[in-house]
This record gives C-alpha cells, sequence and structure tokens, in this order.
C-alpha cells in the first residue's frame, strides 16, 4: 500500500517534471525509488533527460554555426573562385529560387569551390556552395536553379540542423543560444565538426536526399524554370559516374534519385516546358 | 413536389460545393517576403499597378489562379501579386520564438562581430572556432566576404524580368 501511495506520488512527480517543473525533478526520483519500481526509475530518468533536451536553434546561434561549418567547407575545397561577374551570376539564380522557399528569411548566398569535384554543400542560415566541377558539367541555367533548389531544400528542411540538434542533445548542451559556444569553445568545436563529418564525409540519409530533390525541382520550377532540366542533368551525371558512383557513399544512387525527381514532376503537376535559358548560363555561369 | 424539393437541395449542395472548391483560400493570411512588391489590375506582369505592398506586410487571399493570388492588404487594396513573393510565415520575424532566442540575423548584432577579416568579419564565434581548426586567413576572408554577400532585391527583380521568369513569364 505504501508503495502503492509512493508510486502514485512518484508518476505525479514524473508527469509534472515531463511538464518542465524541474523542481519536482528530486522529488520524482525520490518517490520513484522508494515505490521499488524499477520502471518507475526509469521513467523518472526518461523524464529528466526530456526535460535536458536542447532549445530550439535561433538565428543566430544558426548564423554562427553555419559560418563556422562554412569556413570547413571553403578550407576542405580549395578555398572560393573569386570571379566577380560568375559569383553575382549564381548568387542571382539562387536568390531567385531562394525566394519561393520556405523559409525566405534566411539570407542565401552562394560561393563557387574551387574543386574539380562534382559536388555541392548547403550549411545551415543559407551557405549554398558550388563546385567549380559541377559547374563545368551544367549546361543551362534551368539545371543550375535545380541544383540550388536542392541545397535551399536541404536548409528550409532543416536537415543538418536536426543533426546538430541531436549532437547538442547527446552532449547534454541544455541552456538557449550560444552561451555554450561562448563558456567552451571546445564544445561548440565538436558540435560543428560533427556537422562537417555528416555534410562531407557521412552524408545525409537517403531520404533526405531525395526528399531534397524533389523540393529543389518543384522550388526551381516556381519560378518558371523548366522542371525536367533537373532530371536531364542528373541522367548525364548517371553517364559519367556510373549510377553507385553518386557524389558520396550514402546518397541515393542516381536512378533513384531520378525517380524522385520524376514523381515529384508528376504528383505537383510540374511544367516541362518551362524557361532552360542555356545561352545566359554560357555567358555568365563559366568559371575560367 | 417531392422531386422539386430534392432537385433544389442538390443544386445548393453543387452550389455550395463549386463556391468552395473554387476559392479554397478564401480568408487565408499570408506575408510579402520581397522588400517591395506590386498589386495589378489582372493576373500578368502587363496589367496596370493598383498598389504597392511592403516587405513582412500582411494580405488576406481573396482568391488563386495559376501562379498569381488575388488579395486584399489592410488598408482595403485589392489586386493581384505572383504567388511567388507571399509566404505563410511572417519573414520579418517577431514570433515570440525568434524574441527569446535572441536577435535575428536581420537586426546584425554589432557587438558580436569581429573586424579580423573581410569588410565585416566572421562572429565570434565562428572565429574562435577557426582559431582552434587552424583556418587559414584565406579561407576566413572568403567566407566572411560570403556572408556579408547581398544583393538588393531590385536587381534580383531585374534578373527574373530579363530571363522571363516569375511574373514575367511570357
Amino acid at each position: 500500500m505504501r508503495n502503492n501511495r509512493s508510486a502514485i506520488v512518484a508518476l505525479c512527480a514524473v508527469l509534472l517534471a515531463e511538464a518542465g517543473c524541474a523542481e519536482m525533478q528530486p522529488a520524482a526520483e525520490d518517490a520513484a525509488r522508494r515505490s521499488g519500481n524499477p520502471r518507475m526509475v526509469e521513467a523518472t530518468h526518461g523524464a529528466s533527460t526530456l526535460a535536458a533536451s536542447p532549445l530550439p536553434i535561433g538565428d543566430e546561434e544558426e548564423k554562427s554555426i553555419g559560418e563556422a561549418i562554412a569556413l570547413q567547407v571553403v578550407a576542405r575545397y580549395g578555398g572560393t573562385i573569386e570571379q566577380p561577374d560568375v559569383v553575382r551570376y549564381v548568387n542571382l539564380v539562387g536568390k531567385a529560387v531562394a525566394k519561393t522557399s520556405d523559409r525566405p528569411d534566411v539570407p542565401f548566398r552562394v560561393a563557387i569551390l574551387n574543386h574539380d569535384s562534382i559536388n555541392s554543400f548547403a550549411a545551415p542560415s543559407g551557405y549554398i556552395f558550388v563546385t567549380r566541377g559541377l559547374l563545368k558539367q551544367i549546361q543551362n541555367e534551368a539545371e543550375l536553379a535545380a541544383v540550388f533548389g536542392h541545397e535551399i531544400a536541404h536548409v528550409s528542411q532543416k536537415h543538418l540542423l536536426d543533426v546538430i540538434q541531436r549532437t547538442k542533445r547527446v552532449a547534454g548542451i541544455g541552456e538557449e543560444g550560444l552561451g555554450y559556444a561562448t563558456k567552451d569553445p571546445a564544445v561548440f568545436k565538436n558540435v560543428v565538426d560533427n556537422a562537417v563529418k555528416t555534410l562531407l564525409d557521412e552524408g545525409f540519409d537517403q531520404d533526405k536526399e531525395t526528399e531534397a530533390d524533389a523540393l529543389g525541382d518543384v522550388l526551381a520550377a516556381r519560378v518558371g524554370y523548366d522542371a525536367s532540366a533537373y532530371v536531364g542533368l542528373l541522367t548525364r551525371l548517371r553517364e559519367l559516374k556510373g549510377d553507385d558512383q553518386a557524389f558520396i557513399k550514402t546518397h541515393p544512387n542516381f536512378s533513384m534519385r531520378i525517380n524522385a525527381v520524376q514523381e515529384a514532376i508528376r504528383t505537383n503537376g510540374l511544367q516541362s516546358n518551362g524557361v532552360l535559358l542555356p545561352d545566359r548560363f554560357a555567358q555568365r555561369g563559366k568559371v575560367v | 413536389m417531392k422531386r422539386a424539393n430534392a432537385w433544389w437541395y442538390g443544386t445548393v449542395i453543387l452550389g455550395a460545393i463549386l463556391w468552395f472548391g473554387h476559392s479554397p483560400a478564401w480568408g487565408e493570411t499570408l506575408y510579402v517576403q520581397t522588400k517591395t512588391a506590386q498589386l495589378r489590375a489582372g493576373k500578368t506582369s502587363l496589367d496596370s499597378v493598383v498598389g504597392n505592398v511592403r516587405y513582412g506586410e500582411a494580405v488576406e487571399v481573396l482568391s488563386r489562379d495559376g501562379n498569381w493570388t488575388e488579395v486584399k492588404t489592410s488598408g482595403g487594396a485589392k489586386g493581384w501579386i505572383f504567388s511567388s513573393k507571399l509566404a505563410q510565415s511572417n519573414p520579418s520575424g517577431g514570433s515570440e520564438t525568434s524574441a527569446r532566442l535572441g536577435s535575428s540575423m536581420r537586426s546584425g548584432d554589432a557587438s558580436a562581430v569581429t573586424a579580423s577579416t573581410g569588410t565585416r568579419g566572421l562572429d565570434k564565434s565562428s572565429e574562435a572556432y577557426a582559431d582552434r581548426a587552424g583556418i587559414l586567413p584565406r579561407d576566413r576572408q572568403a567566407v566572411a566576404r560570403m556572408s556579408a554577400y547581398e544583393i538588393p532585391d531590385e536587381e534580383v527583380e531585374e534578373f527574373l524580368k530579363d530571363g522571363g521568369l516569375g511574373e514575367y513569364a511570357k
């Protein structure tokens, strides 16, 4: 009977602790121990963990993390190409597509990486990168817009921010904003390095990549670009690299990605007679 | 008589379905997500301008047709706007979450910025990260330039016009 009473007290305390009443946590754990019920002890510990979950990442923190990740991307991919006219052009294409995203408040900006590999990346807070190697494979502005659409989708869907949230949870960081980074720069470095590992070495889950492909094509089509242009680019890359040689190991193969885009075109009724602009791309988007 | 009633009720129900089906977004509030945008009398960029709206301004959706949305401003002005200029959430911020989590990027916290690289420099946390990670000055400057890179909305608009994109589609 006494154990039952303790259990009820513990259960109430757990509910309060889960509701955010941190003051109740010690009482909950104490009552759970006295109830002699191991499940209750586990539940109170779970509530404690839940209460310690990190808060959402705000704009200021996202900007700092995004900028730090951008530093690693630039460092590992040979720096950036500084051809003002081309940089301006790719930024105009990126801004045009970003206007249609679900996070229009993010200040998207694009840099060209001085690297021959065929790749593109996005860091939080709108840092978009395209390699010289990928730019060389692109044949028109609609293809470039779809590549940027893919990267903008990663940012708008907060794919990398989710990874960072998990890292912070594991590290036990539960405070608002950038206070943890100021207190201990080593902790901030670990958070950033883990995100870089996902972005550059391991890749996102395959479903996140196909989601970005599909949404990215929708974003580009909303601006008026030809929705089938991205299928053309992915098909050429498949021929060039082979189906299993997608950008990095964990990416879906090109055939899966092409299917995802074609499905997005069908289900969203996207137009395949939109604008391609091969001439404008040839004049303004070619790196030396 | 019964047949006449059934016909009448059927007409009312069909009318209701057509009415709500025609204008599913009636009454929805959206927000302007470009610095400025024009309301036009019709659904093409060639139609006359009947009003202007500003970044973050709330508008009420009256109807939709293709890539265009008919809206009404709080001042009562009505007109058509290209749909990609509207967002479901207020891009100018002001939500409780963003207020609680500190200043937004648009407000630009000058105190958190150092001037060691580029025109504006990296922020304090990423500068400290760069020190720990051994990032070269060349790469720091590249990212600082990237962070500071801005293109006015008017130029993006001109770019869209030149390419026949967005509301300027031919």
